[in-house]
């Protein structure tokens, strides 16, 4: 089984001209955990998701895993005040380059030793083709989904 | 000339030169100019090997080993935080507070690893206090390379240079440490001088800093006890050296062992913690000084040392100390160091043998710790908070430090001076 037939291809972009808020919406409403956003050209430029959000929100010196351990301070005024400022920024400032793009030859096999080895942990792949426009996404579950309808055809004739 | 001798110059020469320009990793240059003195037949790979220190290494692994046990306790942490609190979050004495545990963990474990652990704790308490969190780095730095100065196992010029001459933890405290209190008190009176007036803080934020529970960062008990049982063996072990005459290398190494297996600890996670790439620099640089051994240029350079100082120790002692000082703050005091050990043993017959010689390695020790303290890339662990503060949005800017931190450099070393003058002359 290969990338093209495992991958949801109905899946939500935002482009580059997006604000934030809407991103911020449509991650709380559709609960997808990545949304890819695309350029002029519809070709991928980054993706956006609520682990980096948090992760730009944190000061440096947490998120960078200097100091991963915070409980004695109970609430810090910097998290709270870098919350309030999201609504200022724009999207292109929190582009993140996607850590793993495939294509649609990609086998399943090969998609589920990436998400097992990924560090750190991937929540989806994304599937594009020659020319860097996205034609679907992948996450773990899909694999298992396809897999086991294509087994269940094969062993129901 | 012979052909050897140029060989082993160029490559020293090189080597150093792409140290200053730091653009490459440092292990991977003096590698490769180790490798380069083997390969073109300056020295063997036998021969090369006598010039590394292994006691150097063995103490730097052991060391590295324990701190990395040691900081999963987050004793670390509860530290830097019960000092804010003892402060009761006046900004000041905050920063205070914060140096003295600085030089107090940069004299007992070392000062990178301290700046490591204390920078970004520092960082998150100035952003607490909504003040620039620069005075406070400034003084971290002065605090850790201070503090370092004072021990054996404080900072690597004295680990190099105890392990060469065999000199204990306890040589270190009488002739080194003693005076460091000194430097410590006279450094942080100009510092109050310049910024206590500047640093204000409103009540409600002094406030946020109460309300940190510095408990909750002591993950875990037992581990922390077992942590402190072994290091206090180790730096036991380190003072009877005079009685035991075991090594230090042998004692860190061993207390690291202990450690982990009286704690559990994975062998391969502890060991990754170890930086290796800190081990084979030195690895590399040995070899590349003990190729100008070799092929006898340090003698050479003896000789006109000698010339120079008129083979009187004392003189020697005040060359060794200025120049150190001076030439550690612009570059990194590591391969000086390494250089001048050899130099040093090659002039002590004509200085009037080893116990002569004394007080001029404890200027080297002295001139290249304090040294460190005079410019931004004059020790690793400025280094390390360079970048801290860069990446936190306030980077300390190479002219800026320089202004007030050489000028603070020479003060020490004027202090050194006198302190030398009295306790050696």
């Amino acid at each position: 089984m290969l990338a093209s037939k495992m991958m949801s291809t109905d899946i939500i972009t935002l482009t580059i001209h997006d604000t934030l808020d809407d991103a911020l919406k449509l991650l709380y409403d559709v609960k997808v955990r990545v949304l890819p956003i695309v350029d002029d050209e519809k070709k991928l430029a980054g993706v956006i998701s609520p682990r980096l959000l948090l992760r730009r929100v944190l000061p440096g010196y947490i998120s960078k895993g200097y100091l991963k351990d915070v409980a004695f301070a109970p609430d810090l005024s910097q998290f709270m005040e870098n919350i309030e400022k999201l609504n200022e920024c724009k999207i292109g400032d929190f582009l993140e380059k996607p850590c793993c793009l495939i294509t649609p030859e990609t086998s399943a096999m090969e998609v589920a030793a990436i998400f097992v080895n990924a560090d750190p942990p991937l929540e989806s792949i994304i599937v594009v083709d020659d020319e860097k426009r996205i034609l679907g996404l992948i996450s773990p579950v899909d694999i298992f989904k396809r897999l086991w309808e294509f087994n269940n055809k094969q062993t129901t004739p | 000339m012979e052909q050897n001798a140029i060989i082993a110059i160029i490559i020293f020469v090189v080597v150093y030169a792409f140290l200053i320009w730091d653009k490459i990793d440092r292990a991977v240059i003096s590698m490769l100019g180790a490798g380069l003195l083997i390969y073109l037949g300056v020295t063997t790979q036998k021969n090369a090997l006598h010039g590394v220190d292994f006691n150097t290494l063995g103490l730097l692994i052991g060391m590295m080993a324990i701190v990395s046990i040691c900081q999963q306790t987050g004793m670390f942490q509860y530290l830097a935080i019960k000092s804010a609190k003892l402060a009761k979050g006046e900004p000041w004495r905050i920063l205070l507070y914060l140096s003295i545990v600085t030089a107090v963990l940069s004299a007992l474990l070392d000062n990178v690893t301290t700046v490591l652990l204390i920078a970004p704790i520092t960082l998150l308490i100035t952003d607490e206090l909504k003040v620039t969190p620069y005075p406070f780095l400034f003084a971290q730095i002065m605090a850790s390379n201070i503090g370092g100065a004072a021990t054996l196992i404080g900072d690597p010029p004295n680990i190099m240079i105890g392990s060469a001459m065999g000199f204990s933890f306890v040589d270190f405290i009488v002739n080194v440490g003693v005076i460091m209190p000194v430097v410590f008190v006279a450094t942080f009176f100009i510092l109050k001088l310049i910024y206590k007036k500047k640093l204000k803080v409103s009540a409600e934020n002094r406030e946020r800093i109460m309300q940190f529970r510095e408990l909750e960062a002591l993950k875990d008990m037992p581990l922390l006890k077992k942590s402190l049982f072994v290091l206090g063996l180790v730096i036991m072990g380190f003072m009877l050296h005079d009685y035991t005459h075991v090594e230090p290398a042998t004692t860190a190494l061993f207390g690291a062992a202990l450690l982990i297996l009286i704690a559990g600890q994975e062998l391969h996670q502890t060991m990754s913690k170890v930086e290796w790439t800190t081990i084979f620099f030195f690895t590399g640089l040995f070899i590349v000084v003990h190729g100008l051994v070799e092929v006898g240029i340090i003698s050479s350079m003896a000789t006109g040392m000698l010339e120079l100082t008129n083979n009187s120790p004392e003189n020697a002692m005040f060359v060794t100390l200025w120049v150190s000082a001076v030439a550690s703050a612009l570059v990194d005091n590591i391969p000086f160091v390494a250089t001048m050990i050899p130099l040093i043993q090659e002039m002590t017959p004509a200085l009037g043998g080893e116990v002569a010689t004394m007080p001029v390695w404890w200027a080297l020790s002295i001139g290249a710790c304090l040294g460190g303290n005079g410019s931004i890339i004059g020790a690793s662990a400025n280094v390390i908070v360079a970048g801290f503060a860069a990446r936190s949005g306030h980077p300390i800017g190479f002219l800026r430090f320089m202004l007030l931190a050489f000028p603070l450099m020479l003060m020490s070393i004027v202090i050194a001076t006198v302190y030398m003058y009295f306790r050696y002359i």
